[in-house]
């Protein structure tokens, strides 16, 4: 029994730090290699005094995970992360019991940072490797290799940590199945106690997407990816790892419980640029521009808004989300469940448009649950866009700003 | 109405190539003659619908009576008919002529003379008009006066030497074309007191007044009262109001004699009553002959027009119909397809009058549709003595009830600059064309005759001859008749169900490459689904091309990262937006484009 969340509701709090040592072709997440270690102490300095805004907004609630994206957290000086780290227990009621993680990339963590981050509370480490394949770690432009992420990991495990997930994907530029296979191997061999397995999106705005064309002599087909996906589920399960998400395996007990906040539409604050929050009823997320998020946080009368969108989440909508956001957990959606929060039966609702992907292998029907397949999983957005009505996505009230 | 009166009245057209200016140089007509004053003028004051003004063509016939005080201090009564300029619309350009003495044949001092340019300059000579020669586009630095001068007098065969040398743009020299009206062009003939003939060349709808009907008077005089008798049909109603046009509006003048131009209206409610080329007499005292050249005009261009959105069907029922109030050439009546739904079989001139109708529902109606490919009319005899007309090639007959099949053909006229004959010479070869005569008519530009199937030139010929000369070449036709012709009838199967809307008649030899091609396009062209889709072209019940839309196997598996939620979403909103277009076929869905994307496919 958590005794000490009895009382007080429950959140996740984000910290986004935008930081890289080097911007990878692929990535379009708000990330950038600093000009000087200058911003970097501004932008902490900022995010710690935006956490001490939220600090009456958080009284009456017990943070039961915390989560360090980026970015990479780890290129921050160790001492400005520190400030970070220690910052949040300080403006929040966080449980012992807390999960605790932050995201490392290979080669930006030595010994005494993995130390300090777990004198600080840290107590969960994931670690982006991607590939465990020397090439493709290059065709992404990863500025790590299979043998940096191997001492990495070892060191993490030397300063303690026993909660350790790996981030692989799948669909890099001159991938096979076998070599996929071979890095998922390879890091099984290390015994990870979570896997992320992601597939590769050439996003708008990167480096791939402006060779798109060219990249396709080299990129895997969509019948290969599927085999990957398939070929890798069958692996990981014969390892003991679980999927338990579209793109996430755990051995027993070692589920993401922060991410598992996102999917269960529970709620989360989120710190610094680009950060997303789900609180009150509210989605918002911050700005992404490091410099006017700096200017916004100190200056409370400053022009500058701090929010670049924000939606009110009516009651049907919510009904979307949790269908949208549940139908990506192999657990699925149970009727019970279902029916004890939005006070309607799942089956009245939505049961006649799900029948044709239950009867051709897309979504299981198992003891009161519905939950996709790996095909199902696959083909998550042909789906949902089908099943859910515009009200279940908030279209009708329009209230997205 | 005196004699010398008669004399001062000048009855013209203008005709020229599409975009040699002729509907800006009637625009300095009217602004030289003070009939409109500069601040009323709108660009391009005959061509009243937005397409027209956008396009740069005139697509109705319409007239303008003109009061001219010349600089000799007599005034003159200039009616001028601006005449459609397209190849669609020949027969009405020849009736709108024919109420002519004279034409102003304008050409591009840039481009020189066109493939319409010709058409319509002969047209004119077979009306018996006097010609008058205006060389416009003066301010242009690439005018070349003489050469221009020279291919009027040399291809055409009349003086040019001294002609009007014009800018209708800039207002250069108008009035230079407006002395050739008085000096060149015949003032009218006639009888007054003979039974009345009046040539109808145009008539529109007016909510309040009926049918208002375009007319010149050839003999006799037509008062407000008269009963009068359509030739054609002999239809009589009694006539309401009798007048002239001016440049805002019309103005009733109780009579109008021998030799003018104005209008009548008689509560006519239908502008199919009144045809154009038809003549009106009086119901008892008629002529005793109608004028000559009447026809009817048909249809030679059909295609399913349907609502995108099925619901729409009333909508766009009500459109088509104000549409026909209009235009007599148009046709439409109801029809069904299974993947389409509820639709209209509509008839055209051609492709431009197709396009028109199209884009005029889009626009002005705000509709959305979809138009299936368009299809000639194919005569076919069966083996059962009897002859039949099809213009939907779903109700093709079977083969083994084919005596023969025939299709139309036309005779058509190119004009090109020399380097791209050879281009089109292979673009008249792969569309089944038969080679006529070639002539150069100066050093640089050639005439070439072909005769084509109408149903190739139907199916993208324009685009094809424009991407292969550069947009220089010009094109020409008129019907011809009909040619026995290997056709078969090509059908399409998506996932085993015939899409009928797809199905198109096509020459035996040209079934299998456009099969692939049209397989090929439909395979881009349809969102991929959960399964598996395969698509057939088939020529009875043998498949002659074959393409799969594979089974969608993955969408984006991208994370929900730090919990953005709204974006993913948004992306699902986006997803549910294109579905909610599709047409469900069975346990297929296309989408509209699908059926759009066959229309076009690209000069091979």
């Amino acid at each position: 029994m958590k005794i000490d969340l009895y009382d007080k509701k429950r959140l996740g709090i984000y910290v986004h730090v935008p930081f890289c040592i080097s911007k990878c072709a692929y990535c379009d997440f708000n990330s950038f290699v600093p000009k000087s270690e200058l911003i970097m102490a501004d932008y902490v300095d900022a995010v710690v005094s935006h956490m001490e805004d939220y600090r009456e907004a958080g009284k009456g609630y017990v943070a039961d995970s915390v989560y360090f994206g980026g970015g990479t957290p780890t290129a921050l000086p160790q001492r400005e992360l520190k400030k970070l780290l220690s910052a949040v227990g300080k403006n929040f009621d966080v449980s012992k019991k807390a999960e605790f993680s932050v995201e490392v990339n290979p080669g930006t963590a030595d010994l005494s940072l993995f130390k300090m981050m777990r004198r600080c509370g840290v107590n969960r480490i994931s670690m982006g490797l991607q590939s465990a394949d020397n090439r493709e770690l290059a065709a992404l432009s990863r500025c790590h290799t299979r043998q940096e992420f191997a001492e990495s990991f070892r060191l993490a495990r030397q300063a303690g940590f026993d909660n350790i997930s790996v981030d692989l994907m799948f669909g890099i530029p001159g991938q096979t199945v076998e070599s996929m296979l071979k890095s998922l191997a390879f890091v099984m061999r290390m015994e990870p106690e979570h896997i992320s397995l992601y597939n590769l999106k050439i996003e708008p705005g990167t480096p791939f997407y402006e060779n798109r064309e060219e990249l396709k002599a080299v990129l895997p087909s969509e019948e290969v990816e599927f085999e990957m996906y398939r070929a890798a589920i069958e692996a990981m399960e014969k390892r003991g790892y679980m999927q338990y998400e579209i793109s996430n395996f755990a051995r027993f007990g070692y589920r993401c419980l922060h991410n598992l906040k996102y999917w269960n539409c529970e709620e989360y604050l989120g710190f610094g640029v680009s950060a997303h929050s789900y609180f009150n009823s509210n989605r918002f997320a911050f700005i992404d521009s490091v410099d006017r998020y700096i200017a916004a946080v100190k200056d409370k009368n400053s022009p500058v808004r701090i929010t670049k969108e924000s939606e009110a989440v009516e009651a049907r909508e919510r009904m979307g989300e949790y269908i949208m956001l549940r139908f990506r957990l192999t657990d699925g959606i149970g009727s019970v469940d279902f029916a004890r929060r939005f006070g309607v039966s799942f089956e009245s609702l939505y049961g006649r448009k799900i029948e044709k992907y239950v009867k051709d292998g897309f979504i299981e029907k198992r003891e009161g649950t519905y939950a996709l397949t790996p095909a199902g999983m696959f083909v998550s957005n042909y789906i949902l866009s089908d099943i859910l009505e515009f009200e279940d996505l908030g279209a009708v009230t329009g209230n997205i700003t | 109405m005196s004699e010398d009166r008669k004399k001062k009245i000048r009855n013209f057209s203008i005709i020229a190539h599409i975009d040699h200016g002729k509907s800006t140089l009637a625009d300095r007509i009217l602004e030289f003659s003070d009939t409109v004053a500069k601040r009323d003028m709108e660009e391009q004051l005959l061509d009243d619908m937005d397409l027209e003004r956008e396009r740069g063509i005139t697509i109705k016939a319409r007239a303008v009576r003109i009061d001219y005080n010349a600089p000799d201090g007599e005034n003159y009564i200039f009616n001028m008919i601006d005449t459609p300029g397209h190849v669609d619309f020949n027969y009405e350009v020849s009736r709108s002529l024919n109420a002519c003495e004279g034409a102003l044949l304008v050409v591009d001092a840039t481009q020189g003379i066109e493939a319409q340019t010709l058409a319509n300059a002969y047209l004119a000579a077979d009306a018996g008009l006097e010609l008058v020669p205006v060389v416009n586009k003066m301010d242009l630095p690439s005018a070349d006066l003489d050469r221009v001068r020279n291919e009027i007098e040399d291809v055409i065969g009349i003086p040019a030497e001294g002609c009007p040398a014009v800018s209708a743009k800039t207002g250069l020299n108008i009035a230079d074309v407006m002395q050739a009206i008085i000096d060149q062009i015949p003032s009218p003939g006639g009888d007054e007191d003979a039974p009345l003939k009046c040539l109808i060349f145009d008539s529109v709808y007016n909510s309040y007044l009926g049918v208002v009907v375009y007319i010149r008077v050839v003999d006799g005089t037509l008062r407000e009262g008269d009963l009068i008798r359509l030739m054609s049909t002999g239809a009589e109603f009694e006539t309401v109001e009798v007048g002239v046009m001016e440049p805002f509006g019309l103005k009733r003048t109780g009579a109008l004699y021998a030799g003018e131009v104005g209008y009548l209206t008689a509560s006519i409610k239908n502008v199919a009553d009144t045809r154009v080329g038809d003549t009106v007499t009086h119901a008892e005292r008629p002529a005793a002959e109608p004028l000559p050249g009447f026809k009817h005009v048909q249809s030679m261009v059909f295609a399913g027009i349907y609502p995108a959105d099925g619901s729409k069907y009333n909508e766009t029922k009500d459109a088509l119909e104000k549409l026909r109030l209009n235009d007599a050439a148009f046709t439409f009546e109801p029809e069904t397809s299974i993947a389409l739904g509820f639709g209209f079989r509509c008839g055209f001139l051609g492709l431009l009058h197709m396009e028109i109708i199209e884009e005029r529902l889009e626009r002005e109606f705000n509709l959305d549709l979809i138009t299936t490919a368009p299809s000639v009319i194919y005569r076919i005899k069966k083996k059962n003595g009897e002859t039949v007309f099809i213009d939907n090639p779903t109700n093709y007959p079977s083969p083994d009830e084919i005596e023969e099949a025939a299709e139309p053909v036309v005779k058509a006229s190119l004009i090109t600059p020399a380097e791209f004959v050879g281009g089109i010479m292979d673009l008249c070869q792969d569309r089944r064309g038969v080679f006529v005569d070639m002539k150069y008519l100066d050093t640089e530009r050639v005439e070439l005759h072909y005769r084509l199937p109408l149903n190739e030139i139907i199916y993208d010929f324009f685009d094809a001859l424009k991407s292969r000369s550069k947009g220089y070449a010009s094109l020409d036709y008129e019907l011809d008749g009909y040619e026995p012709s290997s056709l078969v009838k090509m059908d399409f199967l998506l996932n085993g169900e015939q899409v009928d809307a797809l199905t198109f008649i096509v020459h035996s030899e040209k079934a299998y490459p456009r099969a692939r091609k049209i397989a090929e396009k439909l395979k881009d062209n349809i969102p991929r689904q959960l399964f598996e889709v395969p698509i057939q072209a088939a020529i009875g019940s043998k498949v002659i091309a074959r393409e799969t839309v594979k089974a969608l196997r993955k969408d984006v598996l991208a994370k929900c990262y730090g919990g953005d939620i709204t974006r993913k979403k948004k992306l699902l909103e986006k997803q549910k937006e294109g579905k909610k277009k599709m047409r469900q076929l069975g346990s297929v869905s296309i989408s509209p484009e699908a059926f759009m994307a066959v229309l076009k496919l690209g000069d091979e």
